[in-house]
């Protein structure tokens, strides 16, 4: 791992007005959260703070997505990273510093929405805001390491943004689409069904992370925590390794 | 020669195609979408797909939606024009994503029972029934009002007194009094003088222990001025004479 890599990128991310512009729109959303909450005949702040919550969670994956795609693309497209071979780094290297760099995004932009949520309803802060929080950022990571390995492979900066949205959502729909497969309403060895079931081996269950009940009620089961944690570490990991592999094997 | 069209004709479509722009606004600017009343809910497995997976968040969303019906860019429409059957369809697949809020029960039992013909309001009454018999929190709350509404606007006495008796078996803690002597109140209202007075009774017998002297007070009050009549009441050890 290189550290003036890791910092080149956060420079970046500065120079490109990335932290500016989600502040801003964190904000928006804050205010849109608040204008939407006060419309509601009861429970206001509850209202709120879901629609905060959910919102900034939305906001940031879109943000952070946006920004590492462009900026691995740019990369290849200036001939940066060949610049980069030709010094005394190792592509693995390039890659591990990178995904450091995003992570380490993913977890400051965490920390901003985790101060706007505690701003719009302070009074109802539990130690489920700090879980929530916890696993916001996991999926931030997730999410920006799974944006840099389609960058990676995808040469269209706007395909592989679109590829990691589709990606995004199909996360968050999975316990929904596992629960169709499972019930009874479709033949659960059918071809479709077994195909989602193969799918889903390697999609993270994002549904499973940041629910906005936890910001209202808590937790009733602290293994969503656990599972979160993990859940991040194993596939983060995975996405990584297949960003390497394309990074070793490609013809520069 | 000319290979370009020159400026004049360029503005001269411009022109042109503002005009079509403002003949299409006079066709369409009173044209509004049809509200084709309350759409059908979804089924409980797919509720949460409203909030791409966040169950709380879809919550938040329909309860909007529901609360709004009918009543956006507007438009105002009539709670006897909506249909009561899909909403009770709403509140319970809303309930399902969220058992613990009270903002769905308070919208049910403050707004949507307002409808001008409060017999559209009897398939909401089972959802009050089952939100209202949770022990957390004050949800008994919402069983009361199902009463209310079958007692006074429904006039179904026999509704009532099916809902009065769930409600005095209520799990939850801080039940008061008067809700739990509910039976006793509908079948007075009825006409059952006999089976209220038995009931107060054997609440008074069974329960004073646990009451405050001037809910003891109010309570006999209430046999001897609603239930008993002045002869039954003045030949009863429990009326004393500033009541009668």
């Amino acid at each position: 791992m290189s550290l003036p890599l890791v910092k080149y990128a956060l420079k970046a991310a500065i120079r490109d007005r990335l932290i500016i512009s989600l502040l801003i729109v964190i904000l928006l959303g804050c205010s849109l959260s608040i204008f939407l909450g006060s419309s509601a005949a009861l429970e206001k702040d509850q209202f709120t703070l879901v629609f905060a919550g959910a919102g900034l969670r939305f906001v940031s994956v879109f943000g952070l997505v946006l920004f590492v795609v462009f900026f691995i693309r740019r990369s290849f497209e200036s001939k940066d990273i060949e610049f980069l071979l030709s010094r005394p780094i190792s592509r693995l290297s390039i890659i591990l510093s990178y995904s450091l760099s995003f992570s380490i995004m993913a977890v400051v932009m965490s920390l901003a929405i985790a101060l706007a949520i505690f701003s719009v309803s302070p009074h109802l802060f539990s130690f489920g805001h700090v879980v929530w929080i916890v696993s916001i950022a996991v999926e931030n990571i997730i999410m920006v390491n799974t944006a840099m390995f389609f960058a990676m492979y995808i040469s269209s900066a706007a395909t592989a943004s679109m590829a990691t949205f589709a990606f995004y959502i199909l996360a968050r729909m999975m316990g929904q689409l596992i629960g169709i497969v499972d019930s009874t309403l479709v033949d659960s060895s059918g071809p479709y069904a077994m195909a989602l079931q193969l799918v889903s081996v390697i999609t993270p269950r994002l549904d499973l992370m940041g629910q906005t009940s936890w910001l209202l009620y808590g937790l009733d089961n602290y293994a969503m925590l656990y599972y979160s944690v993990v859940q991040g570490a194993v596939f983060s990991f995975l996405v990584i390794c297949a960003a390497c592999l394309d990074s070793v094997r490609r013809q520069f | 020669m000319k290979t370009f069209p020159s400026e004049r004709s360029v503005q001269l479509f411009l022109a042109f195609a503002l005009l079509l722009n403002i003949v299409f606004w006079f066709s369409v600017r009173d044209i509004r979408q049809e509200w084709g009343n309350v759409p059908p809910a979804p089924e409980l497995k797919y509720a949460a797909s409203y909030g791409v997976g966040d169950s709380s968040f879809s919550y938040r969303l329909n309860g909007l939606m529901v609360q709004n019906l009918g009543d956006t860019g507007g438009r105002v429409t009539a709670l006897k024009d909506y249909d009561y059957d899909s909403l009770a369809q709403w509140f319970f697949v809303q309930d399902s994503l969220d058992p613990h809020s009270s903002y769905m029960p308070y919208l049910a039992a403050y707004y949507f029972s307002a409808v001008q013909n409060p017999e559209k309001f009897r398939p909401i009454i089972d959802y009050l029934k089952e939100v209202g018999q949770r022990p957390e929190g004050e949800k008994w709350r919402w069983l009361a009002q199902a009463v209310f509404m079958a007692r006074f606007k429904m006039n179904d006495m026999d509704l009532a007194l099916e809902l009065a008796e769930v409600l005095a078996q209520s799990e939850a803690e801080d039940v008061p009094a008067w809700a739990r002597q509910m039976p006793v109140f509908v079948l007075n209202a009825k006409g059952n003088k006999m089976g209220a007075y038995a009931l107060m009774l054997q609440i008074l017998k069974t329960g004073a222990d646990k009451m405050h002297p001037n809910e003891i007070s109010e309570m006999k009050k209430y046999i001897c001025t609603r239930i008993l009549d002045k002869e039954d009441a003045r030949d009863n050890p429990l009326c004393v004479e500033q009541w009668l």
